[in-house]
């Protein structure tokens, strides 16, 4: 029973897998659909691709018996079924049709997944059938139907054109005879004389519908409005404004449009017929626009690097078939066997040693050469097992790209979305916890950064905001930013807001950095109770924001200008599995400290020390730093274990000198009091797993080739430590400048607790 | 924790302060010398520190300073006896180790109430198999209840 149960769980996890990589998939087609909006012709390999997803989905949920999933799924194929095999355009509405269902799709899997109460579908599967009702072949309106591309002689282009000029619009005709209709007395030649009344027919030609029946376009040039014609629907006819292809120039439009996309809203849909005759080049059409230059949402997609996020890339949407799926968990099985094999062959380096004296020279040479050769291979395959590990950024940004769409869309929003770098690679594991923080981070850009068109316009900054997202490699760090010339945050009303709930007890605001604002903006709880401020009060999700990068061993930091926009940074080590990391020795104990973490290494006298109350500081670079003293925070003053104490490193004893290896940013930095430094290595990071390991200030643990464990700090932890103890570093520094003040201070500090 | 469709189980056999323990089969992965171990610091007291275990770092538990005994310098003979157990893997450092001993389910009666000593509310059995007397770990309650200051000053 329970080995049944096992087996179904396993495969719900593999259909949990697949639907989220389809979803992933369709995500991506939708964006690419984006372009064929009032096309005439869809790129028939992204229809099928989605038409390919939503079947699997449907076929896996109808295997797992959740039947919303399968139904919904059936019917947005049915309506891309339609879309692929009728010649129907891909209205704006259709579209935000099938973006809406997409979505709830996720959510509904997502919650078959946590076992939450799931969204109704009953809304979403209606409005399809209308859709589908609405285009599907016998019932089809004249907004959705395009008629077949005509292909028109020479001469009649030509007297076309010049007859356009005199008329205010040309409609293309399409007429299906069939025996209801001929009953009723109505066949081709009645429909002829019909359209001649209307003004000048310059086409007509019978053609074989897919259905093999015959049909009749015409084009007619006429100054009559579509109202008068409007009931002949009933005799049918069909009409759309005609389009003139000409011959080559789909292709390259199709490339040029999808650099700037104008997305409709649903409200406008009703027009959007119009919409494909401000598209064409010949523009001897008059178009008729009922509309005012668009309220409706705006959004360019323009990636900045050439051609990779293109939507319309079909090379980039189709899966590559030699990609193998594997679990990450078993990576980290065989890195760490690979772990193991460096230990056993430190050991055989040790023992070579021990024996080498017995060897003659040629023997010993070659056996030297050889652990030489297994010591490079090992830290090859070393390297490939992280390479293997790594993965393109754009995986996030791409889905990015979709929240922002749909965001600009409730919004009201003018926005361009800049993507560069989304080829930096990054380790898998990293990009699954980081896609949750910068959902936040760009939600809060658009949401709360980016002003009204209206704002903007009296801020005199262009109509068009810029969000902009990158991704770049610095050294063993990826670099993310999340940029928007919005208007930036308002660090007085934070302040204000921090003053009113206690988390600053003293401010003078010419010294308030951001790096306080950003503390104050992830401190729990800041931001959620700010409901009625929450344009001014970014800060949504913050708290999750720098706990998942604290996690990860990255940073984040902030800038923000007012009136000017906000751009936030995170920096984030490339992989988990490998860092550089300084090797040092606090009382005889070896330490590794991430090399990402570093800033500076420092040698100071004793008396640079300041001590105040508990801590301890010194200026640096004309800021306070606080000092700790490793030692100390590791209660290392007397050594754990006396065995320990072989290494034979000497002690570091100038008189009164430390060396002080700075960790942290620029803005938030922290010097710790270290014994000696051994230098840098390449270090294999292994987590501490174990709840009885878990201490504060240590990330996780390495080996340097001796088989002894050497423990890895961590930065974030023991700068969090020391600033939880100094609640405002702000006071701080005032009460180095001014030591009459420290006294008021102290009696501010008092009555606050 | 004992198979009762086995009459008979494998033990794995250990000394701690003269007194003889045993730890059932199915919970030991390996046993090794005490090679190096990296004290952590502000873990538990008991927490002698951590090791590398078939590539993973798991922590080292002295059960002698869990246990409430007097602790020893190592020597040749102490043993690392790796334990893996509700998906946590834990290194116990015992005097020494270097039996395997199949003991019959008859053999082994319940612990008496009374037991005394830090150990006691860790057996699951004692067994008496040719007079000597052997205590029977209960790894799971062992897991469990690591956490608790027992052995914290």
């Amino acid at each position: 029973m329970s080995e049944e149960n096992n087996i179904f769980t396993e495969f719900l996890d593999d259909y949990f897998a697949e639907c989220e990589e389809h979803l992933t998939n369709v995500q991506k087609q939708l964006l690419s659909l984006e372009n064929y909006i009032n096309q005439p012709e869809i790129d028939e390999t992204i229809v099928n691709q989605l038409f390919r997803s939503f079947h699997t989905i449907k076929g896996l949920s109808g295997m797992v018996g959740f039947k919303e999933v399968e139904n919904l799924s059936h019917q947005m194929e049915s309506y891309l079924k339609l879309l692929r095999d009728e010649p129907v355009i891909l209205s704006p509405f259709g579209f935000d049709i099938l973006l809406e269902s997409t979505k709830i799709l996720e959510q509904l899997i997502i919650t078959q997944q946590n076992k939450t109460d799931s969204p109704s579908i009953t809304n979403i599967v209606d409005q399809l059938t209308t859709l589908i009702e609405e285009i599907s072949p016998e019932k089809r309106t004249q907004s959705s139907v395009t008629p077949q591309q005509l292909k028109l002689t020479d001469q009649q282009t030509e007297n076309l054109k010049t007859l356009s000029k005199n008329y205010n619009y040309t409609w293309h005709f399409s007429f299906t005879p069939n025996s209801q209709l001929a009953e009723k007395g109505i066949n081709v030649n009645v429909i002829r004389s019909r359209l001649e009344a209307l003004g000048k027919l310059v086409h007509n030609a019978p053609r074989m519908t897919e259905t093999h029946d015959i049909a009749f376009d015409f084009i007619v040039v006429t100054n009559t409005s579509e109202t008068t014609f409007a009931s002949w629907l009933e005799d049918g006819l069909v009409w759309n404004p005609y389009q003139e292809i000409l011959p080559d120039s789909q292709e390259s439009e199709t490339e040029s449009e999808t650099v700037s996309l104008i997305f409709n809203s649903i409200e406008n849909s009703e027009s959007s017929e119009i919409s494909i005759l401000e598209q064409s080049k010949g523009s001897e059409i008059t178009v008729k626009n009922e509309d005012e230059p668009s309220p409706e949402s705006l959004l360019k997609i323009k990636p900045s690097t050439s051609s990779d996020l293109l939507p319309q890339v079909p090379t980039l949407t189709s899966q590559n078939p030699n990609v193998v799926r594997v679990e990450l968990s078993k990576l980290d099985h065989l890195m760490r066997i690979l772990g193991d094999l460096v230990i056993s062959r430190a050991k055989l380096d040790e023992n070579l040693k021990q024996v080498q004296s017995s060897l003659s020279a040629p023997q010993r040479r070659s056996l030297q050469e050889i652990n030489l050769t297994l010591e490079r291979q090992m830290r090859d395959i070393r390297e490939g097992f992280m390479r293997v590990r790594l993965v393109p950024i754009g995986e996030i940004f791409s889905r990015m790209q979709f929240v922002v769409r749909d965001l600009v869309r409730s919004s009201k929003k003018h926005l361009n979305l800049e993507i560069s770098g989304q080829n930096t690679e990054i380790d898998k594991l990293v990009v699954e916890r980081m896609l949750d923080p910068m959902l936040h981070l760009v939600r809060n850009a658009v949401g709360h950064g980016i002003e009204s068109p209206e704002e903007r316009f009296e801020a005199h900054k262009p109509a068009n905001a810029k969000v902009s997202l990158r991704a770049k490699t610095a050294g063993e760090m990826v670099i993310i930013e999340i940029e928007d010339d919005g208007k930036g945050i308002d660090q007085e009303k934070v302040l204000l807001k921090a003053k009113e709930k206690g988390l600053l007890t003293e401010f003078d605001q010419e010294n308030i950095d951001h790096f306080t604002i950003l503390e104050l903006l992830c401190h729990p709880g800041f931001s959620t109770q700010e409901k009625a401020d929450l344009v001014s009060g970014r800060g949504v999700g913050m708290t999750v924001v720098k706990n998942t990068v604290t996690e990860l061993g990255g940073i984040v930091e902030l800038t923000t200008q007012k009136g000017k926009g906000t751009c936030f940074r995170i920096q984030l080590p490339l992989t988990l599995a490998i860092a550089d990391a300084l090797i040092i020795v606090v009382k005889n104990q070896r330490f590794a400290i991430p090399q990402a973490s570093i800033r500076e290494i420092i040698l100071i006298s004793e008396t640079e020390i300041i001590p105040l109350e508990n801590n301890e500081i010194m200026t640096y670079r004309n800021q306070v730093l606080p000092i700790k003293r490793l030692a100390k925070v590791f209660n290392l003053e007397s050594p754990l274990n006396p065995r320990e104490n072989n290494l034979n490193i000497p002690v570091l004893s100038k008189d009164n000198y430390f060396q002080i290896v700075v960790i942290g940013t620029q803005t938030n930095a922290i010097g710790l009091v270290i014994d000696q430094i051994i230098g840098m290595r390449e270090i294999v990071v292994r987590p501490l797993i174990d709840p009885l390991i878990k201490v504060m200030g240590i990330a996780g643990a390495t080996e340097l080739g001796d088989g002894r464990v050497v423990l890895i700090l961590d930065a974030s932890a023991l700068i969090q430590n020391s600033k939880s103890k100094i609640p405002n570093s702000q006071l701080l520094i005032q009460r180095t400048k001014d030591k009459e003040q420290r006294t008021k201070d102290k009696e501010q500090r008092t009555n606050d607790k | 924790m004992i198979n009762p469709n086995d009459s008979t189980n494998a033990f794995i056999v250990f000394e701690l302060a003269k007194t003889i323990y045993g730890i059932h089969s199915q919970f030991v992965q390996q046993m090794e010398m005490i090679e190096q171990i990296t004290p952590v610091p502000n873990a538990p007291l008991f927490v002698e520190g951590v090791v590398f275990s078939r590539g993973q770092v798991i922590p080292a538990i002295n059960l002698r300073v869990r246990f409430g005994f007097e602790k020893i310098p190592y020597d040749l003979r102490t043993r690392l006896i790796v334990i893996q157990c509700q998906n946590r893997t834990i290194g116990l450092i015992v005097d020494t180790a270097r039996e395997f001993l199949r003991i019959p389910d008859n053999l082994i009666q319940v612990p008496p109430e009374e037991m005394a000593g830090m150990s006691g509310k860790y057996l699951s059995g004692i067994a008496t198999l040719n007079d000597r007397i052997i205590l029977i770990l209960n790894v799971e309650e062992l897991m469990i209840s690591e956490n608790s200051p027992v052995g914290v000053k």
